[in-house]
């Protein structure tokens, strides 16, 4: 009897194809996505953020920074004298500023107290990768400084023709360059805190979860007959489908609010850092909520013409959202992914929702500035509800 | 009310016709019986008539105008209730009733007055808060009927209605099915349940394979019928009475019972005349027709289709 039964679960098992997917396909994707887009956090890549240098110093140790600089990080972008702008809008992670007095002031015995090497980030580059680039910038500078003071106690020995003294430094020449070197975000009236990286990529996400509760009850009343009874009623496609986008637009709006509320209010009460929206953009953050959400909504509606089966829909629904969230930057931040991942990511209409709430809640951006993200998704948007009117009328004929 | 004329469609990539030259018509007042067995092609003619599909070849004619134009005027003067349950099961009877009362373009006060009526019609008053998926299976389908009523339709295509439901509810929905025709309303009614055809159909159409193989009163459909005796007879032997029965028409002989479908030129008279003549007492005998279910049978075969 336990044979039969066990039989019995096997070839349920394997003539669900949808399930079998959901099984091995779904974690096989995953394994390699997940993969690829963390590959460089063990071994961290040099070449991952875009930067530019400014550099008003003709001296030797402001190219031999730079040179090291470029062996580490890879080439810069070229320098425009707009590149505030472009660091602000996210186009550019960092800019290395080079005063003129850069080389002079590192190889003093005494520097003065001006700031001669700045890293000005973009408001939106995570934290740690702040502080990296930061450290790194510090060590850098103490290395060559290092340097061009031993080259100028060996040059003021070779002249003096006495012997370099071993264990008795001088005590009043610092070392360090940390007093030459200043990093800092461009202000954006927000600090970038962890709940300020994360309530925008799962607020997306979330959003995106209306795929899978939409397809199924859309399967629903295609199966019970009760769309058919509406079509024979005269109830034109436009309709049906309106009377479905509208609810879920509705619901996609109570959950920004919600997410939202939660990383102003809840979060500080639990111990969090709060969500700033002290000087967003309101109008932006709607804009890009509204394209977020007929994006998804444009998606479940294509995904629920396309598929015949409650089954389908549940297996499909998921799937197509955690890939989306796992290659668009929600899942593994974009900036750690690999050149290749970073690539793919800016197809993911969950990176374009992505990209749009950082542009508005870490930089500040306003309509202008999120107009490109906003009609990616209305883009995607379009393209999806046409596939759902053109099979909804196939099926239904 | 409704005319079908040399009705043909072929599904895209199908390797013969769902329906082949069919024709029937539908009056008010009248209830159409459609008999078929599965795949005959009654539901590729419900969907033609319900909009889903589109007339491929032949025409489709509503008080003499194309389907399609009439679909495009007034689409609720059609109305179908389909074998499945096709309503919200999470709304609840009123909900349903209300949702699709909008749907069909009602409105205000007339939207109010036939909920009601609706509702009375099918005696769901007390259901009124109940979600649809709590319901039993005669009161779906009495929900169903309701809904496929709101509009007031002219036409009303009833698929299988009284599938699933105790002899109770199926009483009263043939009841209800009455009235709506009594009320004007051209009625198709389709069923595998013949003696439900044979209790309320005025016209029945047996379609099969596509194409239509009888349509007619039932008084005309089973006229054509052959007749058949079944009689028990004592003190004649068995060899005797096969041989005087085979020149009645077709004999086939069951335990004591022996069933003779009698040919044309003979009558029971006769033949009992001669089972006398022979010595032959009779312990009893039984004449008739062949029912709806006989002919259906005949006609279209005892094959499954499924």
């Amino acid at each position: 009897m336990l044979l039969a039964l066990i039989k019995k679960e096997f070839l349920a098992l394997i003539r669900d194809v949808h399930g079998l997917a959901a099984l091995f396909l779904m974690p096989a994707i995953f394994i390699i996505i997940m993969s690829l887009a963390l590959k460089d956090v063990y071994s961290p890549s040099t070449k991952a953020l875009p930067y530019a240098v400014e550099n008003r110093d003709s001296g030797q140790l402001a190219d031999n920074f730079l040179a090291e600089w470029k062996k580490r990080h890879g080439s810069p972008q070229a320098n425009s004298a707009s590149w505030k702008d472009e660091v602000r809008g996210g186009k550019l992670s960092y800019v290395l500023v080079i005063e003129k007095d850069f080389s002079r002031e590192l190889a003093a015995a005494h520097p003065g107290s001006g700031k001669q090497l700045r890293l000005i980030a973009e408001p939106g580059l995570e934290s740690s990768a702040f502080a990296a680039n930061n450290a790194e910038l510090i060590m850098i500078a103490n290395e060559l400084r290092a340097r061009a003071l031993l080259a100028a106690a060996r040059m003021s020995q070779r002249s003096s023709q006495r012997p370099l003294r071993s264990g008795a430094p001088d005590e009043s020449v610092p070392v360090s360059a940390l007093a030459m070197i200043d990093t800092e975000r461009l202000s954006a009236g927000s600090r970038p805190t962890a709940v300020q990286q994360n309530v925008p990529a799962w607020l997306v996400f979330g959003m995106f979860f209306v795929v899978a509760s939409l397809a199924n009850l859309f399967i629903q009343e295609r199966q019970c007959g009760a769309l058919t009874r509406l079509a024979s009623l005269g109830v034109p496609t436009s309709v049906m489908i309106w009377s479905k986008a509208l609810p879920y637009l509705a619901i996609n709006g109570l959950q920004a609010a919600l997410m939202l509320a939660v990383g102003v209010w809840l979060m500080p009460l639990l111990g969090g850092d709060a969500l700033s929206l002290a000087g967003i953009h309101w109008g932006a953050l709607m804009l890009v909520l509204l394209a977020v959400s007929m994006a998804a909504i444009g998606l479940a509606l294509a995904l629920a013409s396309l598929v015949r089966t409650h089954a389908q829909a549940s297996a499909l629904g998921p799937i197509v959202n955690i890939l989306m969230a796992a290659i668009g930057g929600v899942m593994v931040p974009k900036f750690i992914m690999p050149e290749v991942m970073q690539r793919l990511a800016e197809f993911s209409p969950m990176n374009w929702g992505l990209e749009g709430m950082l542009a508005v809640l870490l930089r500040g951006s306003d309509m202008t500035g999120v107009l490109i993200p906003a009609a990616k998704l209305t883009g995607f948007a379009t393209i999806m509800i046409i596939i759902a009117v053109v099979f909804f009328r196939r099926r239904a004929s | 009310m409704l005319e079908i004329r040399d009705l043909s469609y072929c599904y895209p990539d199908a390797e013969k016709p769902s329906l082949t030259g069919v024709s029937l018509n539908a009056g008010r007042g009248q209830i159409l019986g459609l008999l078929g067995p599965n795949g005959a092609g009654k539901t590729t003619l419900i969907s033609h008539l319900s909009g889903i599909l589109q007339v491929q070849h032949g025409a489709i004619l509503i008080d003499g105008s194309p389907l399609a134009v009439v679909r495009r005027k007034a689409p609720t003067r059609i109305a179908v209730a389909p074998q499945e349950y096709a309503f919200y099961p999470m709304l609840t009877v009123k909900e349903n009733l209300e949702c699709f009362a909008a749907a069909g373009r009602l409105g205000g006060e007339r939207k109010r007055r036939r909920i009601v009526e609706c509702l009375a019609f099918s005696r769901l008053e007390r259901f009124v808060k109940i979600r649809a998926e709590r319901l039993s299976g005669g009161l779906k389908r009495r929900l169903n009927l309701a809904i496929a009523l709101l509009p007031e339709p002219e036409l009303i295509l009833l698929d299988e209605p009284t599938v699933g439901v105790d002899p109770q509810s199926r009483a009263f929905l043939l009841d209800a099915v009455k009235m709506i025709a009594n009320s004007g309303a051209a009625v198709i009614y389709t069923s595998h349940y013949m003696d439900e055809i044979e209790a309320i159909a005025d016209r029945v159409v047996i379609l099969d394979d596509g194409k239509v193989l009888r349509d007619g009163t039932l008084d005309e459909l089973l006229r054509d019928g052959v007749a058949h005796m079944r009689l028990a007879v004592e003190g004649v032997p068995v060899g005797e009475m096969n041989a005087l029965l085979g020149r009645f028409g077709k004999v086939e002989s069951v335990g004591e019972e022996w069933r003779v479908t009698l040919a044309h030129d003979r009558t029971p008279a006769e033949l009992l005349a001669a089972v006398e003549k022979l010595g032959g007492r009779l312990k009893y005998v039984e004449f008739g027709r062949n029912n709806l279910e006989q002919l259906f049978m005949a006609l279209t075969h005892r094959p499954l289709r499924d």
